[in-house]
């Protein structure tokens, strides 16, 4: 019987939304081929997540347990992910598309002969191959891809699934990994500017997030405190991350990370196409700018023509007011 | 130290597009060099200005993409080589990665860059893929690049914070435009890049795609949104009304 593997993400001991996703993608693919659905983890304590992975539907989980885990590094990554692809033979493997993921991506599939199918918005089996959706041109189009071959990778974006529960037991198998830090040829110096613990972006609810028109310090602690009575994480463009105001994993777009949260809230965002690419797959977008004519408005769901700075701090109050009332 | 970077040229994604029966039309003479790219151009610049060195590019395209070459030569690279494709040649990421292997087996270098991703498909495969053909260690997403006697040092902007990597040289980098912010050509630039030697030679072999395009589908539109009228105390009491966050 053939497999379709899910590869799972841990972030702060959980398998992240995104991971999630994919996972359900996996089942529904492999209730439609009646094949199995698996589900792999590389973590220092991999086994950790297979109950949680079991309640998404996964009949079998492969666990590769390693401290190395703990940060990412690529090729004991792309060892582990090798190990796993000959042991489980998935006739297709789903990715969440994360950075850690895009960095091994192209090396695994020249390692295992695969053909992938890189950041997709959807996939499917049809007529024997497997076909996507890819954004492209700056996610101003979808271009219908296919692919062929007994392997076939899928990397896919957050959100274009949901997570859905599907209980069932899952046998777990331990990959037997031994990696041997000598023979690394990089090496992982440090990680700076980390928001490991925190709610990370791509798969957070609620996103605020924060562009040029946030000029200075004060502008800044609006955009925090809205995020902080919306329980939001904080996004921005690029244009905030060039001038050093926001770090560059805040930054969602094209370059940067893709959202699509319940509800995103647009701040002084002019609203580029490589901007829009990375977040017009939330559900609700709210857009505060002072120029009606700014693009932004064209994929609101509610557009607020005004300056942040006189609208923020009144949203902020009665935000407060309302959560006071209801708690 | 050598580096040579593999650029692209691709259609300004900023131009006007449309589909026609599934296929993307647009004005042909809208190109441009992958932002990505001229952004590892930049960088392999700045590095050999302050440590010696020389920049190589190389690209894969029909004839009329020699003009990419000659923009990164204006902005101060040395030299140019251009695998020649025919027009509107359908390659893959694999594609790709195989025939630049090709080429980089007949060349040595320090450090080969690319771009992280090509700006019109954003596949971001080629780079991880042509590493692995090569059996170089590589980084991806690179948003620094500085050079440490015979290593080179990566900042990579990573899922939750920058990582900090030493990779031994040779290796491969693919870099971010977060990376820096590519000069524009000045006049004597362009006029010297007409007299830097670019070596063209037409692809023997086109390898065959392992993935392949089937057309290309409008994006499924929003839902039409809506202003929301009046003073800001007024908007703000009609949006937390919409968004029901109580
Ligand atoms: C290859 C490539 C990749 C890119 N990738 C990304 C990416 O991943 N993410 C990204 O964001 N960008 C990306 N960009 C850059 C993008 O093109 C834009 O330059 C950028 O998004 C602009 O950021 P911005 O909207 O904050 O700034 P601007 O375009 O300058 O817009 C600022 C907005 O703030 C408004 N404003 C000013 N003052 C106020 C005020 N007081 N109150 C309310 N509104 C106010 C203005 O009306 C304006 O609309 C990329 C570009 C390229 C070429």
């Amino acid at each position: 019987m053939s497999t379709i593997l899910a590869s799972v993400a841990v972030q702060n001991g959980s398998p992240s939304r995104a991971s999630l996703e994919v996972l359900s993608r996996a089942r529904q693919i492999a209730d439609g081929q009646g094949a199995t659905c698996a589900a792999v983890v590389l973590s220092p304590d991999a086994s950790a997540v297979a109950d949680e992975l079991a309640r998404y539907g996964a009949q079998k989980v492969y666990t590769v347990s390693d401290p190395i885990f703990a940060r990412h590094i690529n090729t004991p990554v792309l060892t582990a992910l090798e190990a796993v692809i000959a042991e489980a033979q998935p006739s297709i493997v789903v990715f969440p598309s994360s950075e850690g993921v895009k960095d091994v991506l192209g090396a695994l599939a020249v390692r295992t002969g695969a053909a992938v199918l890189p950041d997709v918005a959807s996939v499917e089996m049809k007529d024997g191959g497997v076909e996507a959706l890819r954004p492209v041109m700056a996610a101003k189009f979808m271009a219908r891809t296919r692919a062929e071959g007994d392997l076939v990778l899928v990397s896919v974006r957050a959100g274009s699934y949901e997570a859905v529960e599907a209980p069932t037991e899952a046998a777990v198998e331990e990959i037997v990994f031994s990696f041997d830090e000598a023979t690394l040829r990089q090496t992982l110096r440090e990680v700076v500017g980390s928001t490991a613990g925190t709610v990370d972006l791509s798969d957070a609810q609620v996103v605020v997030a924060a562009g040029r028109g946030v000029k200075d310090e004060a502008g800044k602690q609006l955009v925090e405190e809205l995020a902080d009575v919306l329980g939001a994480a904080i996004g921005s463009s690029r244009a905030v991350v060039e001038s050093g105001m926001f770090p560059a994993t805040a930054q969602i777009g094209q370059t940067g990370k893709v959202v699509s949260p319940d509800l995103y809230i647009g701040v002084g965002i002019s609203g580029a196409i490589q901007h829009v690419a990375g977040m017009s797959n939330s559900r609700i977008i709210v857009a505060i700018n002072t120029n009606p004519d700014a693009p932004i408005f064209d994929v609101a769901t509610y557009g607020i023509v005004g300056d942040l700075y006189k609208v923020l701090p009144i949203l902020i109050e009665e935000i407060k007011k309302v959560k006071a009332v209801a708690a | 130290m050598k580096f040579c970077v593999c650029i692209k040229q691709v259609p300004d994604v900023t131009a006007p597009i449309q589909i026609r029966a599934g296929e993307l039309s647009m004005d042909a003479g809208r190109v441009v060099l992958n932002a990505y790219d001229a952004s590892a151009v930049e960088e392999a610049l700045v590095l050999t200005a302050d440590n010696d060195g020389e920049v190589d590019v190389v690209l894969i395209g029909p004839e009329r993409a020699t003009e990419t070459i000659r923009k990164a030569l204006a902005m101060g690279a040395d030299r140019g080589a251009h695998l020649v494709v025919p027009e509107d040649t359908e390659l893959d990421s694999a594609a790709v990665s195989q025939l630049l292997a090709g080429h980089f087996k007949d060349y040595s270098y320090d450090v080969i860059l690319t771009g992280k991703q090509a700006q019109d498909t954003d596949a971001g495969l080629a780079g991880g893929m042509l590493a692995e053909r090569l059996g170089l260690p590589y980084a991806t997403n690179a948003v620094g690049l500085a050079i440490e006697g015979d290593q080179l040092v990566v900042t990579r902007q990573g899922d939750t914070g920058q990582e900090i990597i030493v990779l031994p040289t040779p290796c491969l980098v693919t870099c971010s435009n977060d990376m820096n912010n590519p000069r524009i050509p000045s006049l004597k630039g362009v006029m010297g890049a007409k007299k830097k030697p670019v070596d063209s030679a037409p692809v023997a072999e086109i390898p065959e795609a392992s993935v392949r395009v089937l057309g290309y589908e409008p994006l499924h539109t929003r839902e039409p949104g809506r202003f929301i009228e009046g003073e800001p105390a007024e908007q703000v009491a009609e949006l937390v009304n919409v968004l029901e966050l109580s």
